[in-house]
């Protein structure tokens, strides 16, 4: 008898215990951090929650933070944004939105959004009419229109270029007066550094793709090295001939190879190019003069701003064009990150007001004062840091635009082995002929 | 009675562990955009996923580098803790000091550990490792760019196993120290010497501890993910990409691109992952048998 009434009271203990830790709010929020400290309530709709990309302690973060305080201070509106970070952001957020969480706005690059994320997003032409014709930067909102299938379904913020930034004291010293503007003036440029001891170009491996993408892009256009890499998006119109087929055996190909292949064999890398893991290449060559070039985004000067050499002098260049190429300078990856509004929001007025105060005016110019970034509201044109002074001329004489590596990263089968040959390319470790054959096994040709 | 006692553990059993086993199962037959679309969404590909995975090259290469992490990497680390364990066990001073400081890389988080180990060990400038063999005079050696393509596989199989070593080691003292003083004593008394005493004695009354070491080793080699991540660029590194660093880009999307995402495809390599270790399980339970000996 005493046993069964001991059984019994454990049994309820164990009960109670498990309706305990299963009841709950059915509070959403995997990892992250939230800056009200309590979680969004699901289908409250008393709150507006905001999910964000950036990690709490980015600068980025900190200046959203100010943007929501004084947009709750303004309005009334309580606001819950949790910093996610990267891979947070892009784990969490779609089951969160399956899984019907209430989350009004959310951000992440232009292409994931509109890409991964397209059919949970509130239509905006309507609703940012207004905004565009005040604040709009054109060519951001062309952008947003085009990776939302010509209809406008994120507003941009955080816009960056990718391309080539130089120190331009190094310059200097290397008596190079106008940046290069194609490949022979940038071999130029780069054989009167290495007369001075320089190291003319250094790079991390992350962004080594992106150099081969650009390299091959600028001989085959974007549409050939997504045909090139075997992309599964564009297989169809490859098929269809609506994409030329491009082979790894185009002598074009062959001839981009051999281009990097002849820096490599002149040493215009850095000899740790191969090496280097982000972002030791960044921060250990380039930042303390060691190395004069470096292609990356325009992020750069941000993430270096403690770490530059003293008389670092910053300046960018387009990636130049090739002989007889497809695309010239005036086509780059121009990028930005975008807020977006979750079409089943109960608050989506609310929220698009937010956007408004991260966006625009007095918030607008703390993020390019605190993140370094160039500027978003078009009012702010004349705002950009002086970092990145040069950058404003290579993105004003931008008139085409490529994705992230130039799509040499869409075949994800493929991306780990293009990465390792075209480092080892740069490094002088395979020839063009061994890395021409190594990437065609790569993408199963 | 006892169903009321037994049901709060079976449900939550059956909800915690069954279930995720068995739409993982059900998931690696189709096509799912995403771990969460409706099930009206997916896509009916039968055995297609594994067809493909095993006629990838990229899913093979991590496969081999799993294979050798769990092999090369499995010698080394229990060898050395096995060496650690005996000597820590063998009456030495300092024995807690030196077990805390062996241990000591499994408190410290994977992503602070690997990047010292990037950042500052291996670096061809400045890095730990340079300075060291210039020192002692190899200066060639030196020059060795360990995180390049050529040798970022090993570069990254010894700083793994370097914070595996003591966790490993604390099994082994759990299971030498569970063998009484009294059988050493007599050996002693009967001459053995410590070789023969570590070779008769000890090594055969291991058996049971080596099958757990096995068994640990192989669990969280088949989760190897984090070291792997911090190695690659963006995108997983050809040299270390693993499985599961597979799997995620798959479910999750590679790198900065917009890549081709299928949550039944990754649901496949998760599976394969679990044949693969139900096999290692059965070929030690087979070839290891600890009953034969009591004490």
């Amino acid at each position: 008898m005493k046993r069964k009434i001991i059984s019994a009271l454990l049994c309820a203990a164990m009960v109670g215990t498990m309706l305990v830790g299963c009841g709950g709010s059915g509070d959403g929020g995997s990892g992250g951090s939230s800056d009200s400290g309590d979680s969004g309530s699901s289908g409250g709709g008393d709150k507006l929650v905001y999910w964000s990309m950036w990690s709490e302690e980015e600068p980025q973060a900190k200046v959203i933070k100010e943007a929501v305080e004084k947009y709750t201070a303004d309005t009334g509106v309580e606001v819950d944004v949790q910093f996610k970070g990267r891979n947070g952001q892009r784990e969490g957020l779609q089951p969160a939105l399956d899984a019907k969480q209430q989350i009004d706005v959310f951000d992440e690059s232009v292409d994931r959004v509109n890409g991964s994320w397209g059919s949970y997003l509130l239509e905006l032409e309507d609703m940012a009419k207004d905004y565009e014709a005040e604040h709009g930067n054109a060519t951001l909102f062309t952008l947003a229109r085009l990776a939302g299938g010509g209809t406008l379904k994120s507003i941009p913020y955080q816009p960056s270029i990718f391309g080539f930034f130089y120190n331009k004291t190094l310059f200097d010293k290397a008596g190079i007066s106008a940046v290069p503007t194609t490949w022979e003036e940038l071999d130029a440029a780069c054989a009167k550094l290495k007369d001075k001891g320089i190291i003319p170009i250094t790079g991390d491996t992350t962004y080594m793709t992106s150099f081969l993408g650009y390299h091959l892009g600028r001989h085959l256009g974007q549409d050939g090295v997504k045909a090139l890499v075997k992309d599964p998006a564009v297989a169809d119109k490859v098929e269809s001939g609506e994409i030329e087929d491009v082979s790894w055996d185009d002598p074009r190909v062959a001839e981009a190879a051999k281009e990097i292949e002849d820096f490599a064999s002149k040493k215009y890398f850095s000899e740790n190019i191969a090496a280097n893991v982000f972002p030791a290449g960044q921060n250990q060559e380039f930042a303390p003069g060691d190395a004069a070039i470096i292609l990356c985004g325009s992020w750069l000067p941000n993430e270096l701003k403690n770490a530059v050499a003293e008389d670092l002098e910053w300046g960018y260049f387009n990636y130049p064009a090739v002989k007889d190429g497809k695309d010239d300078a005036s086509v780059n990856h121009l990028s930005n990150q975008v807020l977006a509004i979750n079409k089943d929001s109960k608050m989506a007025d609310q929220a698009f007001e937010l956007i408004e105060y991260i966006t625009t005016g007095e918030f607008d110019k703390k993020m390019i004062e605190e993140a370094m970034c160039i500027p978003t509201d078009s009012a702010n044109g004349d705002a950009w840091p002086t970092e990145l002074t040069e950058v404003k001329t290579g993105m004003e004489a931008t008139t085409g635009y490529y994705d992230w590596a130039v799509g040499a990263e869409n075949n994800g089968d493929a991306t780990s082995v293009l990465n390792e040959s075209i480092c080892k390319l740069m490094a002088g470790t395979m020839t063009a002929d061994e890395f021409v054959s190594t990437c065609k096994s790569a993408v199963g040709e | 009675m006892i169903v009321g006692f037994l049901a709060p553990a079976v449900i939550i059993f059956s909800l915690v562990f069954l279930y995720p086993i068995c739409r993982t199962v059900i998931m690696s037959f189709f096509k799912i955009d995403s771990v969460t679309a409706a099930t009206d969404t997916w896509q009916f590909v039968g055995i297609g996923n594994y067809q493909k995975l095993f006629t990838t090259d990229i899913f093979k290469t991590a496969m081999f580098n799993i294979a050798r992490i769990w092999f090369i990497g499995g010698l080394i680390v229990l060898i050395i803790s096995l060496l650690f364990g005996v000597i820590l066990t063998s009456g030495i001073r300092g024995k807690k000091f030196f077990r805390a400081i062996i241990y000591l890389p499994n408190i410290v988080s994977a992503v602070a550990l690997a990047t010292m180990w990037l950042q500052y060990v291996y670096s061809p400038k400045f890095g730990l490792l340079k300075s060291f063999l210039d020192a002692i005079g190899l200066h060639e050696l030196a020059k060795t760019q360990w995180t390049a393509p050529e040798h970022v596989f090993w570069a990254l199989l010894f700083a793994y196993c370097f914070g595996m070593i003591g966790y490993h080691m604390l099994i082994w003292m759990s299971g030498i120290e569970r063998i009484s003083p009294e059988y050493y004593e007599a050996a002693t008394i009967d001459g053995a010497n410590k070789i023969q005493q570590f070779r008769y004695m000890t090594l055969p009354l291991l058996k049971g501890v080596l099958k757990t070491n096995i068994t640990m080793w192989s669990v969280s080699t088949a989760a190897f993910f984090v070291w792997s991540q911090l190695f690659s660029s963006v995108t997983a590194n050809k040299g270390t990409i693993v499985p599961v660093q597979y799997m995620y880009m798959n479910i999750f999307g590679a790198g900065n691109a917009v890549t081709e995402r299928n949550a039944g495809y990754g649901a496949a390599i998760g599976i394969i992952l679990c044949i693969c270790i139900v096999v290692i399980f059965t070929i030690c339970n087979l070839l290891i048998k600890d009953d034969d000996l009591e004490f």
